[in-house]
């Protein structure tokens, strides 16, 4: 996977609620704090059931945690 | 660090420690027609239990240092990191057994013990890129 094209608000989202830690919304989300990071950074793009999850923390639709920008670049057909 | 990616660094470590230390005991030159050597025979048995040991001991030791990160499950980054460099390392070990076992009979003519020796490298090689490659990957996110 390495650098995904999604991008997301999760840092600002955990500020906004508390200033919840990375260990804290992991534990809600049932993953490492180390993924919770990588899905920050864009390291790493979660499955839907954990993009879920992680937006059910926050109680706001997902849209409003993941985006995926118009610029994005598209996979080349071959 | 998580208990997971410690856990990669010791193994690989363990592995590549112990690889030069049975390869240093090796007869010298290196042949594809050794002897049959029980030497050499319990020079492996000693390498096998040291790295079981070794294994053992420090997987002991991080689980304490991080009791709730060690108990946890495996979640979806880790067993993906866990597919991603198996599968590399079934390739390696696929493409470094057959061909040192072809190379073996057909041009070096090496005796059994020589075949057996090509075929514990090419294992233990792919174990190496195995848990390099899951470093590589908890490094760089997935």
């Amino acid at each position: 996977m390495g650098n995904t094209n999604i991008e997301n608000r999760i840092r600002r989202l955990r500020f906004d609620h508390d200033e919840m830690t990375q260990q804290a919304l992991a534990e809600r989300v049932g993953v490492t704090r180390q993924t919770i990071n990588a899905i920050e950074l864009g390291k790493y793009s979660p499955s839907l059931e954990v993009a879920f999850r992680i937006a059910r923390v926050f109680g706001v639709p997902l849209e409003e945690v993941f985006s995926y920008p118009e610029s994005a670049r598209q996979p080349s057909e071959s | 660090m998580s208990f997971r990616e410690k856990s990669a660094w010791v193994t690989l470590i363990t592995l590549i420690v112990l690889s030069l230390a049975f390869a240093l005991h090796l007869p010298r030159p290196w042949t594809l027609h050794p002897e049959p050597s029980g030497f050499m025979f319990h020079v492996l048995l000693i390498a096998i239990g040291t790295f079981i040991a070794i294994e053992v001991i420090a997987h002991i030791a991080i689980a304490v240092w991080s009791p709730r990160d060690a108990n946890s499950p495996k979640d979806e980054r880790e067993i993906l990191i866990e597919l991603k460099s198996t599968r590399v390392a079934a390739f390696v070990y696929a493409f470094l057994s057959l061909g040192s076992v072809s190379f073996g009979l057909h041009i070096a003519s090496a005796n059994a013990i020589g075949i057996a020796y090509l075929i514990l490298i090419s294992f233990v090689a792919a174990e190496i890129i195995n848990y390099a490659m899951r470093v590589f990957y908890y490094r760089r996110g997935s």
